[in-house]
């Protein structure tokens, strides 16, 4: 009874900063099943990572949340209520499969995909002009766009993705097409959206950035959700108990005498140290490992070693 | 609605800025223009006045040669050597030295300037008739009197006569009325075609450019497809509105600078026609009277059906269009550049080229079962109904057909929306027939 109010509490409490939930989605085209039973919800103001391999059914699922298809069966709620038509101005999507007019100018065709999203004209300019500075393509205004090289048409693109100031960003591989330093710049930008309180999905197979600005992970495989969770809470999940162990000096004969619980995964001679993967067996701790090596040698550095969302992605999507 | 607006005024704009919109918008007319003018212009070059002297050796022809309203005869004796000068001198445009009389059949005709085409063939004519009457009138024996009475009975001339609904007769003009509908047929025809194509490249354009999905994210798919179509359509209406505009422009300003340049020669002449009647042989007569008939007839024409014929022509030009252009949508939508567009469009215009293929038995009989059933059958009408329109068509036909087309092309428009807002998130893939009636039950 008293488990009851307490959970009940903590539903409303959820519901609160719930941005999107998604129930029981189910969707099948003609020759395969797209979707199955995937539910999920996203909170306000995080980045959500959504992963899986290529015909997961991520596209899907992002095409039905920007309502460009519907699903067989289940429901989404967008703020606490069934997701709408009118929702769409509050939603910005950077498809994969992006691109502009070749033929309109830059300016003239950003005016006409940011009024599309709602926007006055006027509105429209004074937005895109604040971009197009911060973006230094500017001189770009009133040139066609195929005369703009691959990076600038996918600034031109984010642009006019953010430009109504959605409260949710769908950004389906956003860094195709960026050089490093483009792909710096659009990650920082990315990260300045979710502080001013935009909730962002990121679909992307760049794990690496995944990693560095993704809050929770929702994992699709074969049409299903197999992994869902706080990007460190999954990291935590999956740890193998890997330490890394930096020592002074050249010798490692007291490793011998190693106990049995702690395994050498690898080990690495440098010039005047020694580096060493060890993985621990539970209920061994970390402490008993620095015990073992303080009185026979110096140490340099100890660090757990977590799995990498690539080693994680792997290993769920293969097993 | 607003978001659809946005999408109308995008593709109006952007097409009416195109350098080809631009050109085509000042070739039409200059086209048109010059289809009226350089008739005229060649008439009006052609009319003047050739004077022809008749040197006859037997002078069997001495004053048997009737002038028209180009050509006069004039008629002297002596050698034909001094006489044939005289179209160098320019005292006549050509001599005609005619051999050996009635029994020849050889004669020579002088001139200096090319005479106009004609005069070969109007001088011919009246010789052969000369020399047939001449020689009836020998062989039997008849007083010339009597042969000119029974000349004049010989003659016949039909008048055609259109009974309508309400037993009224009207007079009518098959030849013209025909023409004016083939004419009206290829238009639409060719009009349906170019926009329709515009709007299949328009949405291809969309998909190829991979710009289609960011914009189904902020608008829904038939908004988008119905945006399209209706700004094209503008395009086209603006089009015609431009060619129609400028062509006047074009022939008020050749009015302007020569005022008697679309003076119609047949009018000014039949009034002086009709004031010599009196000296005119029954020939002429009958045909002054032709003449007569075809000019009211025109008219006739004109004030039967011609404010039909304007709306009809723009109501199944537009409807033909929209039919054909939510089709052509759909086969945009579903394949991935023009050259796979080619299997799906094949059955979507065979019923338009059986149209143009047929256009002329339809054209013959306009009231035959062929074009009847074309004028009803919503995708092949917009043509067949307008070869109709000219020869008369009972009210309750032109509505039914109207009618059928409209309600046919909300089903297509249904069907093609399904089409397309599957489509055009198919990228890369070879669509069947199989996966577009998949996608229409859907």
């Amino acid at each position: 009874m008293h488990q009851n109010v307490i959970r009940e509490k903590e539903k409303k409490r959820r519901k609160i900063v719930e941005l999107i939930r998604i129930n029981n989605i189910y969707k099948s085209f003609s020759n395969h099943q797209a979707l199955e039973d995937v539910s999920f919800s996203i909170s306000k103001g995080v980045i959500l990572g959504l992963l899986g391999p290529n015909g997961a059914g991520k596209t899907t699922l992002i095409r039905i949340l920007n309502q460009i298809i519907f699903p067989d069966s289940g429901e989404i709620l967008f703020n606490n209520k069934p997701l709408h038509r009118k929702h769409i101005e509050d939603i910005g999507y950077l498809p994969e499969e992006r691109g502009l007019y070749k033929k309109m100018k830059v300016g003239e065709q950003a005016i006409y995909l940011a009024r599309l999203k709602g926007l006055s004209e006027h509105e429209a300019i004074q937005r895109l002009k604040y971009w197009f500075k911060k973006f230094e393509i500017e001189s770009w205004w009133n040139r066609k766009v195929e005369e703009l090289s691959k990076g600038m048409q996918q600034k031109v693109q984010f642009i006019v993705t953010v430009i109504h100031q959605p409260g949710l960003l769908i950004f389906d591989e956003p860094f195709s097409g960026f050089d490093p330093i483009n792909t710096e710049i659009l990650k920082q930008e990315i990260l300045t959206l979710k502080e001013n309180g935009a909730t962002i999905i990121l679909s992307t197979h760049n794990m690496a950035s995944v990693e560095e600005i993704c809050d929770e992970i929702v994992l699709l495989n074969r049409s299903k959700k197999i992994l869902e969770g706080k990007l460190v809470d999954i990291k935590q999940h999956f740890k193998k108990h890997l330490f890394s162990i930096e020592f002074a000096g050249t010798s490692s004969d007291f490793l011998n005498s190693l106990p049995e619980n702690y395994k050498i995964l690898s080990q690495q001679e440098n010039y005047n140290s020694i580096s060493l993967t060890v993985q621990i067996t539970p209920p061994s701790q970390p402490n008993d490992l620095l015990n073992f090596f303080i009185p026979n040698t110096q140490i340099l550095s100890f660090q757990e070693v977590l799995p990498s969302m690539n080693e994680i992605f792997i290993e769920t999507v293969t097993s | 609605m607003n978001k659809t607006l946005l999408i109308i005024s995008r593709e109006y704009l952007t097409r009416i800025k195109k350098k080809s919109f631009i050109i085509m918008t000042i070739l039409g007319p200059l086209l048109m223009a010059a289809l009226i003018v350089v008739p005229l212009y060649i008439v009006h070059k052609s009319e003047k006045e050739t004077h022809v002297l008749v040197v006859d050796d037997n002078d069997y022809f001495l004053n048997k040669f009737t002038d028209t309203k180009k050509v006069f005869f004039s008629y002297l004796s002596g050698d034909i050597n001094d006489l044939k000068k005289k179209c160098i001198s320019g005292e006549y445009d050509a001599v005609l030295h005619i051999l050996g009389g009635i029994q020849s059949n050889r004669s020579n005709l002088y001139y200096h300037k090319e005479p106009s085409l004609s005069l070969r063939g109007t001088i011919e004519e009246q010789m052969n008739k000369i020399i047939f009457d001449k020689s009836l009138i020998d062989s039997f024996n008849i007083a010339p009197p009597l042969f000119a009475t029974l000349k004049e009975r010989s003659q016949t001339h039909i008048v055609a006569l259109q009974i309508d609904e309400h037993g009224n007769e009207q007079k009518s003009f098959t030849e013209i009325n025909r023409i004016i509908g083939i004419v009206a047929g290829f238009l639409i025809y060719f009009f349906i075609f170019m926009f329709a194509s515009q709007v299949l490249r328009s949405v291809l354009e969309e998909k190829t450019n991979r710009i289609v999905e960011v914009l189904i994210a902020s608008v829904r798919p038939i908004q988008l497809m119905l945006g399209k179509i209706i700004g094209v359509a503008l395009v086209g209406l603006t089009q015609f509105a431009l060619w129609i505009v400028l062509t006047i422009g074009i022939l008020g300003a050749i009015q302007l600078s020569t005022p008697d340049f679309f003076q119609l020669e047949e009018t000014t002449e039949l009034v002086s026609n009709i004031d010599n009647q009196a000296q005119l042989t029954p020939a002429d007569n009958s045909i002054a009277l032709q003449k007569t008939n075809i000019l009211n007839e025109i008219n006739n024409f004109y004030s039967f059906s011609f404010s039909t014929f304007i709306i009809a022509f723009f109501f199944f030009f537009l409807m033909g269009y929209l039919l054909y252009s939510t089709l052509f949508a759909a086969v945009g939508s579903a394949v991935d550049n023009e050259t796979d567009s080619q299997q799906f469009l094949m059955p979507v215009t065979i019923p338009l080229l059986l149209t143009i293929i047929l256009i002329m038995p339809m054209a013959e009989d306009p009231n035959g079962a062929l074009a009847w059933w074309f004028s009803m059958i919503p995708l092949t009408s917009p043509i067949a109904m307008l070869i109709r329109i000219p020869s008369g068509v009972p009210l309750w036909e032109l509505l039914t057909s109207m009618g059928l087309l409209v309600l046919f092309f909300f089903f297509c428009a249904w069907i093609a929306a399904k089409i397309y807002r599957t489509g055009i998130l198919m990228y890369g893939q070879k669509i069947t027939y199989r996966d577009l009636f998949k996608w229409i039950k859907y």
